[in-house]
């Protein structure tokens, strides 16, 4: 590596992607001609959104009892008995445009109510114990082609960790680049560090494609609903290149919503919505191609509780959005909110589950086999049926 | 005792090396780590720091007038836009939030001041570990105002006293109740439930278990939270939200009226504290894991969380964690064996399990295998500068753009410590950029060899040295230092 000595800062760059196969610019060829410019979003709510607020089944006979003050009085009504939050136009706009799906029972297999655990479980695909790789790692691993994904955010989320290094992550930038003779020197410094050399030069791949995306263009705070505009018009940009990557995965995050709920979801799903809508112009053509799923680890307890909030629950709402989704319709069977009905007398119980709705949209719309998502991909999951009719 | 060993004391158990320390610990690495476990030794105090009581009572005065809950923003203007009353209550509402947020920053400096300037290093490094443990993050503009006070009161002088002591102190502290909202759970068959339509949250009872006790899959049940959540109703914060309830639920028994006017007044002058408010606590006995609690509504919660405190689960989840801490993202099964077996015997002595830590063989191997967090590595620059050159003007905004911003920990379960967390692809990208821009700062305070040695002395490698010392500038020097294998780990 010591011929680096004497690279400028663009072929350092090149390098880079050769060696890591972060690989947004080197692979990307072989990359379109298997996915046909295909897109996959994998969107994860963290804390744990309420579903029968974004969502409410309005003719349930129970719901109103439950939680008639969590109900949005304006939601709109789209099928099935379903009405969507005011707060989320363009998604309801996406829904009757046929662009737009829900999956109203969703859970994982995971049935306790730590946020931490079923998000580890979420990422990592497994059903009881986490494991040090996560899912999207590993189907990296399996591709049909020389796909490559990125992750929007500063941290490197466990569903990206794991062998496959066609992953790179991004997040805004607010401070001077260093020298291209500092990162050379850099370079040879790392050259037996297993964590900081591929780390590096991930970073230095992924900043060529974000260009010129700093943080003031972007807007203020680094976390929270103020972020869920910028990062997936970040995922968007890079999605959208003509040799990007094939998946993004983005976190947003704040979605634990204990007490005095009704505020607090109407700015997080004015922020999706917006963030949506961001995502779509960003895209421009590709649109077309991309399939969005949105998930939270688990859903919220029916009813609501003393602070005019809800507590952890279990099945909650999936998102599907994008123009290569057969929209417009919904998802997996209402389980009812019948006390009998609930899981354990407290929570909507699951009738579909992620790892389904993932391995279908792995499977259907960028040509995984069917065998390495059951077997490698998530593991012993034959019985975690892909979900069919997505896309 | 050797150099190196110096090194690992005060980098690896400390914060990161002042000037001279390395030298100070090689006499004795384990007697100098140990001479640091003093009740007083975490202690951070100064000027402008307020106790909780002041710093919500400070925040209760500021909105004063206005109505609603603080931090929200107004109701929808009416058709002919605000009035001037609505006004004025905006500008207020801006003030006190301008004034939380400066209290914070105070806050914020007296604890960067401490951790770059103790002889405590070590005993410092614990306490940022219980409170990391005890997470209590500023996730809104009321919480602002408690997570200083929490540390300062609930943690910090309880860092190596006994943990069932440091347990209580964390959970019935305001800061704890306000952030699990716990202050706002009400037994669900008390007469405040029914006449105020509202009832339990099982939040706290809920993140003790999982989190500050017995870890997850551990056994516990659902039935266990709820009935825990119970026997923790009516602990609360005084101000003039209890007041209310309190209010609500005399109305249901004519008899106790006048006690109830008595406990109003009594809620009102304490507004900020901790108080166990009977009319809110659910009645009854609770069985928790299977052992049954009296209805002694007082003694209840406490009776059950010293029960959690001595249960192996709790000793078995501290010592994973303190092992990961100290050792390894994956440490060896001994070495949390020895970390347990200290804990049970010592019936979770803190002091003895810090003790233990620095006796733990498994965390003095040569190579560093912990990756600094963005806040261990700016306060062991911090120290190695003999300044704060790390933070610039801005402490927050460094650590904001890091991805740490202090009393900002994403979830309960607080900050990560493992490596893969810190150390994604754009992760770095900020150090080198920070790192960069901080090396401009650094010419100030001497060469980068210079500081090499100061912050790392012989557990800098020979090609970190020559690459700092080939620089072609002093602030290539300081980025390369900085930003090498050595001073990104611990």
């Amino acid at each position: 590596m010591s011929s680096l000595h004497t690279l400028s800062r663009r072929s350092l760059m090149l390098a880079g992607c050769a060696v890591s196969v972060a690989a947004v610019a080197s692979s990307a060829r072989a990359a379109t001609a298997q996915s046909q410019g295909r897109k996959l979003v994998v969107v994860m709510l963290r804390g744990a959104m309420d579903g029968l607020a974004a969502l409410p089944k309005l003719d349930d006979a129970n719901i109103r009892d439950y939680r008639a003050s969590l109900i949005d009085p304006n939601a709109r009504a789209l099928s099935d008995g379903f009405a969507l939050h005011s707060a989320m136009p363009t998604l309801a706009s996406f829904y009757g445009a046929g662009q737009a799906a829900f999956m109203p029972a969703l859970a994982g297999p995971y049935r306790e109510r730590s946020h931490f655990e079923a998000q580890d479980l979420l990422e990592c695909g497994g059903v009881r114990t986490v494991s040090a790789d996560g899912w999207l790692n590993r189907a990296l691993q399996k591709a049909p082609g020389a796909y490559s994904a990125v992750s929007i955010g500063p941290a490197q989320p466990l569903i990206m960790r794991g062998a496959s290094q066609a992953i790179s992550s991004w997040s805004p930038a607010v401070l001077p680049e260093a020298s291209d003779d500092t990162l050379n020197r850099l370079m040879e410094l790392y050259e037996n560090d297993a964590v900081l050399k591929p780390a590096l030069l991930a970073a230095l791949g992924a900043d060529r494609v974000a260009g010129g995306m700093d943080q003031a263009s972007m807007g203020g705070a680094r976390s929270g609903p103020a972020q869920y505009v910028p990062l997936l018009t970040a995922a968007g940009k890079f999605l959208a290149q003509p040799d990007g990557p094939e998946i993004a995965f983005v976190s947003l995050e704040g979605w634990d919503t204990h007490a005095g709920q009704n505020a607090a979801l109407n700015q997080r799903f004015q922020a999706l919505d917006s963030g949506l809508r961001a995502l779509k112009e960003t895209m421009g053509e590709a649109w077309s191609k991309t399939a969005l799923v949105a998930v939270s680890e688990f859903g919220r307890t029916a009813r609501v509780n003393g602070a005019q909030g809800t507590d952890h629950g279990t099945a909650g709402l999936g998102i599907l959005a994008g123009g290569a989704i057969k929209g417009g319709r919904i998802f997996g069977d209402w389980p009812t909110l019948k006390p009998a009905a609930l899981f354990e007398n407290r929570d909507l119980a699951p009738t579909l589950e992620t790892r389904s709705v993932f391995k279908g949209l792995l499977r259907d719309h960028l040509g995984w086999s069917a065998a390495d998502l059951d077997s490698s991909v998530f593991p012993d999951s034959a019985a975690a049926k892909a979900m069919s009719g997505a896309v | 005792m050797s150099q190196l060993e110096g090194a690992i004391a005060a980098t690896r158990f400390g914060i990161g090396a002042k000037p001279g320390e390395i030298a100070v610990a090689s006499s004795d690495p384990r007697g100098w780590l140990k001479a640091q476990i003093r009740p007083d030794a975490a202690i951070v105090s100064g000027a402008g720091l307020k106790s909780i009581g002041e710093s919500i009572r400070d925040q209760q005065d500021a909105y004063r007038g206005v109505s609603g809950p603080a931090g929200k923003p107004d109701k929808p203007g009416k058709p002919d836009g605000p009035d001037k009353d609505d006004l004025a209550r905006m500008e207020i509402r801006k003030q006190a939030q301008k004034d939380a947020r400066e209290g914070l920053v105070v806050e914020v400096q007296a604890r960067g001041r401490h951790a770059a300037t103790t002889a405590d290093p070590f005993a410092e490094r614990w306490a940022r570990f219980w409170a990391n443990h005890f997470t209590v993050a500023a996730r809104n503009a009321q919480l602002i105002a408690v997570v200083g006070p929490f540390e300062r009161e609930a943690i910090r002088p309880h860092v190596f006293g006994d943990f069932a002591g440091l347990l209580g102190h964390a959970t019935f502290h305001p800061g704890m109740l306000m952030y699990l909202d716990a202050n706002r759970s009400i037994g669900p068959s008390t007469e405040a439930a029914r006449r105020r339509d509202a009832g339990l949250n099982e939040n706290l009872a809920r993140e003790i278990l999982e989190l500050h006790t017995l870890g997850v899959g551990s056994g516990y049940t659902q039935a266990d939270i709820i009935e825990f959540a119970k026997a923790l109703t009516g602990w609360t914060v005084g101000g003039p939200q209890i007041q209310r309830l309190a209010v609500a639920a005399a109305k249901g028994d004519g008899r106790k009226q006048r006690a109830a006017k008595d406990m109003i007044a009594e809620l009102r002058d304490q507004a900020g504290e901790t108080l166990f408010v009977p009319p809110l606590h659910e009645p009854g006995a609770r069985t928790v894991l299977g052992k049954s609690y009296g209805a002694q509504p007082r003694t209840q919660a406490a009776a059950i969380l010293d029960d959690l405190a001595r249960h192996p689960a709790t000793a078995r989840h501290i010592a994973a964690k303190l092992a990961r801490h100290f050792v390894a993202d994956q440490p060896p099964a001994s070495a949390i064996a020895t970390l347990e077996t200290a804990f049970t015997r010592s019936h979770g002595d803190l002091s003895v399990l810090a003790r233990a830590v620095v006796d733990l063989d498994e965390a003095w191997v040569e190579t560093p295998a912990k990756f600094k967090t963005p806040e261990e590595l700016l306060v062991s620059v911090a120290r190695a500068s003999g300044a704060e050159a790390a933070f610039g003007r801005d402490q927050r905004t460094v650590y904001q753009t890091l991805g740490q911003q202090p009393f900002g920990a994403p979830s309960p379960a607080g900050w990560a410590d493992d490596t893969a967390t810190w150390s994604g692809a754009d992760a770095i990208k900020k150090r080198l950029e920070w790192a960069n821009a901080v090396s401009r700062r650094m010419t100030r305070v001497g060469t980068p060899v210079d500081f090499l040695d100061r912050a790392l002395g012989p557990a800098a490698s020979q090609r970190t040295r020559l690459a700092v010392s080939r620089a072609e500038s002093a602030e290539q020097g300081y980025t390369l230092a900085l930003m090498s294998p050595e001073f990104q780990r611990r």
